[in-house]
């Protein structure tokens, strides 16, 4: 299980390929020849994972995108990251991660 | 969402998410049934055209990018094409006939394109079948040769050929070596004619007999491949994207699909020789909003759907193609013969496997 905190900082891996449709993203990684279907947050999280912003950052990039309760999103920013990183489409930026 | 509900809605929202390049018609190899149009003349796509090119695809959001020929890597600009395509992160795949990939060509496809999947022509399963049709003698045994290094290099290859009376004496030969290179093999039993219209290709069309042979080993190969495996899941109404999603069109050409050869005409379909612009015209955003030609293309789609749904239970047997149809026929909406020939086949073979399965197991 890769522990995923606000601080953490992730990207895309390298064989990952993905387009919006519709809002939602449909995703290739290339190394397993496995499609996946994400929705909108899911797409909006992997535009989202550069490298260089931390989970923190997207989660308050989201919260002007998305209505609801804060710290609902907060949490489900951090299961989804756990969740995509666990599915091999994120990875850790080694020394990237926010004091 | 499954993923056969995204490709619906490409194809009922006209979204753009395949596009095939036929980069250059030039070939080191001089296949009989080569499709090609190699009369057709025109100003070639410079190198910031395409760059432009993949630019616009990129931000209309298409995903899969085929390189196509002629043979791709006779143009003189495919590794920067492809390492820029790359660059945008599209899902890069590569139609070859493989001569020239091995050594450090095959290393900086690898490296610089890293392709999705390369798709490589296989004619025979011996030398005098496949340079037959190559009219190149020496290709069949340096195809297998790079084949086998394009494994070592880890590149994610298929094989595709066309069944034609010249090889369809030795197609269980054919699948015999693709299983022993470890390697897809993908058949498509019917020659069509060459994108002009020239109908000699035909002259090495399958038999009948070719293509039932064809068949009853494709269903035998599916049994085989079944046995053993788990009881098949139960479909849960499209989300696992086993259940196919009601669309209104028969296919995606002209709706989420398109072909561009080398002098920049637009196709609804590499099969579909229909020009619907021009990108030394308009740019392809603008040929993909406003082409007259592909708006009669889609309205179309949905005219072949209604016509072939009006051929009853069975005309998903047909795999009915417009394109081949108006290369045949004329017309996008005719019945040809290959289409009409392979449901009757295919409701032969059918009928063998329902009585095959109700035959005693005889251990």
């Amino acid at each position: 299980m890769i522990s995923i905190t606000p601080a953490t900082v992730l990207r895309r891996r390298s064989d990952v390929r993905y387009r919006r449709i519709e809002g939602e993203a449909v995703v290739l990684r290339q190394s397993a020849a496995e499609v996946l279907v994400l929705n909108e947050v899911g797409a909006s999280v992997l535009d989202l994972a550069d490298g260089e912003s931390s989970v923190g950052e997207w989660i308050d990039a989201l919260r002007d995108e998305y209505e609801g309760d804060s710290a609902t999103l907060a949490r489900d920013v951090l299961a989804f990251a756990s969740e995509l990183a666990e599915a091999g489409l994120l990875e850790p930026v080694a020394g990237k991660e926010e004091p | 969402m499954s993923l056969s509900r995204v490709v619906a809605t490409a194809w009922r929202e006209n979204l753009l998410f395949s596009v095939l390049l036929e980069l250059t018609y030039r070939c080191n190899l001089d296949c009989f049934f080569c499709y090609n149009d190699l009369g057709l003349r025109g100003e070639p796509l410079s190198r910031e055209q395409y760059f432009r090119l993949l630019s616009d695809l990129r931000e209309m959001e298409v995903m899969n990018l085929t390189l196509s020929g002629g043979e791709p890597l006779a143009h003189p600009d495919f590794l920067a094409l492809g390492a820029r395509a790359r660059e945008l992160g599209f899902v890069v795949r590569i139609k070859s006939n493989g001569h020239a990939l091995r050594g450090e060509l095959a290393r900086r496809v690898r490296d610089e394109v890293d392709p999705f999947l390369i798709e490589v022509s296989l004619h025979g399963a011996t030398a005098a079948v496949h340079d037959r049709q190559t009219r190149v003698p020496g290709s069949f045994d340096r195809l297998l040769a790079n084949l086998r290094e394009l494994r070592s290099l880890s590149l994610r290859v298929k094989l595709n050929s066309t069944l034609t009376r010249w090889n369809e004496g030795e197609i269980e030969e054919m699948f015999d070596l693709a299983d022993a290179l470890g390697l897809p093999l993908q058949v498509d039993p019917e020659v069509t004619p060459r994108d002009d219209g020239d109908r000699e290709p035909l002259q090495v069309a399958p038999s009948r007999e070719g293509v039932l042979r064809l068949f009853r080993l494709q269903f035998a190969r599916g049994r085989a491949a079944e046995e053993g495996k788990p009881e098949a899941r139960v479909a849960r109404g499209g989300d696992d994207g086993t259940v196919p999603v009601p669309v209104h069109k028969h296919c995606g050409a002209g709706s989420s699909g398109i072909a561009i050869d080398p002098f920049g005409n637009v196709y609804p379909c590499v099969q579909w020789r229909r020009p619907v612009g021009n990108l030394h015209e308009k740019g392809i955003g603008e040929i993909w909003s406003r082409s007259a030609g592909l708006a009669e293309v889609r309205d179309l789609t949905v005219r072949v759907k209604e016509r072939i749904g009006a051929e009853g239970p069975g005309s998903h047997l047909l795999n009915f193609c417009p394109g081949s149809a108006a290369a045949h026929a004329g017309s996008p909406l005719e019945l040809y013969p290959a289409a009409v020939q392979r449901r009757e086949i295919l409701e032969q073979v059918m009928v063998e496997e329902e009585k095959r399965a109700l035959l005693p197991v005889v251990r």
